[in-house]
């Protein structure tokens, strides 16, 4: 290149041609000058002597900027650069890609030249710029700067008739069936979100039209739905029937241990009805004076009778049924409670005590001496019922049940016997 | 018929498919096929075709493509001799007897899709669900990406959703997670395309129109709605328009296609070969 010979004028024409490429992002207000400037980015760190020398030449006035930074050949002399002067360099740099990145959709329209403002400012860094570390983030301008310049002309070499996206908006909303409420107003232009009401069908409204507009191939689908709905129901029926069924027939053949499981908690229960509607009983007839604790539920003769009647009476305190106090002989006594005392569970009106009552063998015997229990209070099931048919209409297996468990305590008993 | 077949001559099996030895059997010449076709009798051969139909049909419910590989794991199977000719057949019995076209939207990794053939009726859809609503978001987003020249930033289209009460962070009562809609679904059906712009940092994504919506309509039917929304002449939008007559024109003559509402008997709507 000849223009270290030649006059300033000739060289700047010839860079022109070669940055011809840039020349959209010029403003129209700098003729020929920003192709200057971007000469200098072109000769790069190469002959950086070169460009200065024919801005210098050059004088015709056109190049206030270059010729306003005196910097630059200080700046050659120093290749290190002032430290702090770099930094401030790389800050305005990153201020400046900031800038462009946020006010993105400004830099976009058409109407402003902010694009071309941000570009000219970046030139302006660049004649600071010395180092790798600073040239790469002028790079990085550079990129960001022709991503918008490209997007900018995208915009612009569209339609005859721009496409108006906002009023399609509105329109699609029109469409949908929005409903504009009476008295409310959009104040800006600038407020995007139509007021009123969209109604709930909107999209679906649209979905329809838009239908007509596609080719598409129906879902796939049977008529009649799925089959889950119908077995289910007839089936449960069916199965509580056939449970009825089975009751009655499990009640006429007794070797099915199913049942006598159940009939053990039934048995539980049914003893603790039994020995209430007992207490009950015998206070009627003696309705102020209490039973003696002991009086009722030792059984002389059991052992473990007795734990079983002691175990079936607490379930009656616990529910609230009756009550055990200590009378004057700090002996404890047992009466029911009355009906407005209450008498569900998970009353809290009631104050609960819990006890343990301990009762060894040789206790037992004591007391059987001392209390001079003949006699069972609470005869064992089995023996004498008064409601006798009702008995017999519950399962042989609660019988069963009973008496096995009665063997086994007899067993039992024995055994302690044995030690004791 | 504009369908592409498999299997006739030599096929590009140049590395390009994942199953190399299943794609031997399948780039069988036609001659070939013909004699496996002998050694199996009729009923089998209509067996398979048959269970290939109910497998599109059914697989085409939710509307994402069905890939060949699929097929022929689940249907085709031993039959691989005779893949080109099943095919052939259950496009036919799809055509003849559902109105619907069998269509490769992808050459290269062999996905179909199906599409209506019959004409659309003026009469007001009775069955609306959930497809409905979302048919009428894709639309507004195609539509969209058409008149912003093909291709849109994703920040652009949702800055148009937002207008219509659409916005990705938020719960939208129809749709849901409509981002998730947006980016996965309609992309994993092939309505849409959602491409990351290079040298984006944070990545930013743009879309474009998938190939099944190239297939399922077309640039001038999209106008059309447009037009219709906007209450305007399709010729309004110059631009648009003259893009869209030169894709029907392209893709003109291949298939003849339905009449469309509105449409004033120009020229025929072909087969959407999407050319970009």
């Amino acid at each position: 290149m000849s223009e270290d010979a030649g006059s300033g004028s000739n060289s700047l024409q010839g860079r022109g041609l070669d940055s011809g490429c840039r020349q959209p992002f010029a403003s129209t207000s700098r003729n020929g000058a920003v192709p200057e400037h971007q000469q200098r980015r072109l000769a790069g760190g190469q002959g950086r002597q070169r460009p200065l020398e024919a801005a210098n030449e050059g004088g015709d006035g056109e190049e206030e900027e270059s010729e306003e930074e005196p910097g630059q050949g200080s700046e050659r002399a120093e290749p290190d650069g002032n430290h702090t002067d770099r930094r401030m360099l790389r800050h305005q740099y990153r201020q400046l890609i900031n800038r462009v990145q946020q006010n993105r959709e400004d830099m976009l329209s058409s109407k402003s030249n902010s694009l071309t403002d941000a570009l000219q400012e970046a030139n302006k860094l660049f004649s600071g710029v010395s180092q790798a570390r600073e040239a790469a983030l002028d790079a990085q301008f550079l990129v960001l700067a022709s991503n918008l310049g490209k997007e900018k002309a995208n915009e612009l070499h569209s339609e005859m008739t721009v496409f108006d996206s906002p009023a399609f908006a509105e329109d699609l909303l029109t469409f949908m069936g929005l409903n504009r409420l009476e008295g409310e107003e959009n104040d800006s232009d600038d407020e995007s979100i139509a007021s009123g009401f969209l109604p709930n069908n909107a999209w679906h409204k649209l979905g329809a039209e838009a239908e007509r507009y596609f080719r598409r191939s129906p879902s796939f689908h049977y008529m009649l739905g799925s089959f889950k709905a119908d077995p289910p129901v007839p089936r449960q029926r069916i199965e509580r029937q056939k449970r009825k069924a089975g009751t009655e027939e499990k009640r006429a053949m007794p070797a099915q241990l199913k049942k006598m499981e159940e009939s053990h908690q039934e048995a539980t229960e049914k003893e603790v009805e039994r020995i209430l509607g007992l207490l009950q009983t015998y206070f009627k007839d003696d309705p102020n004076i209490p039973i003696s604790f002991f009086d009722f539920v030792i059984d002389p003769s059991s052992f473990a009778r007795t734990v079983e009647n002691i175990f079936h009476v607490s379930f009656i305190i616990r529910d609230g049924f009756a009550r055990i106090k200590l009378d004057q002989d700090k002996l404890p006594v047992i009466e029911p409670s009355h009906e407005e005392e209450g008498r569900e569970n998970d009353q809290n009106a009631q104050v609960r005590n819990q006890a343990v009552i301990s009762l060894s063998h040789q206790d037992w015997k004591d007391i059987v001496e001392t209390f001079e229990i003949t006699e069972p209070m609470i005869p064992p099931p089995g023996i004498s019922q008064e409601n006798e048919s009702k008995y017999l209409s519950e399962d042989f297996f609660t019988v069963q049940s009973i008496y096995f468990f009665y063997v086994f305590e007899r067993i039992v008993e024995k055994l302690l016997t044995m030690l004791v | 018929m504009a369908q592409k077949r498999r299997g006739k001559g030599p096929g590009p099996s140049q590395g390009e498919d994942p199953a190399g030895d299943e794609d031997y059997a399948l780039t069988q010449s036609a001659s070939q096929v013909r004699r496996n076709l002998e050694r199996l009798s009729p009923a089998q051969v209509d067996q398979k075709v048959s269970e290939l139909v109910q497998y599109l049909l059914v697989k085409d419910q939710k509307k994402i493509p069905i890939k060949r590989a699929d097929i022929l794991k689940n249907v085709i199977k031993d039959y691989r001799g005779v893949y080109s000719e099943i095919i052939k057949r259950a496009g036919r019995t799809l055509q003849q007897v559902f109105g619907l076209q069998l269509m490769e939207i992808d050459p290269k990794h062999h996905i179909y899709i199906l599409v209506s053939i019959l004409p659309r009726l003026e009469v007001d859809n009775l069955k609306q669900d959930d497809c409905t609503a979302k048919l009428g978001l894709l639309t507004v987003i195609l539509s969209f990406l058409f008149m912003k020249g093909n291709a849109a930033k994703e920040s652009a289209v949702w800055e148009t959703l937002r207008r219509l009460r659409v916005d990705p962070g938020v719960r939208h009562e129809v749709f849901g997670d409509v981002k998730k809609l947006v980016t996965e679904e309609f992309v994993r059906q092939k309505y849409l395309e959602y491409n990351r712009i290079p040298h984006t940092d944070p990545p930013e994504f743009e879309f474009q129109w998938g190939a099944r919506a190239a297939k399922e309509t077309s640039k001038m039917q999209i106008l059309r709605f447009v037009a219709k929304i906007q209450n305007k002449d399709p010729k309004a939008w110059s631009t648009q328009y003259t893009e869209a007559a030169a894709e029907e024109a392209a893709a003109g003559g291949l298939f003849q296609d339905i009449s469309t509402p509105g449409d004033t008997g120009g020229a025929s709507q072909g087969a959407r070969r999407r050319t970009r």
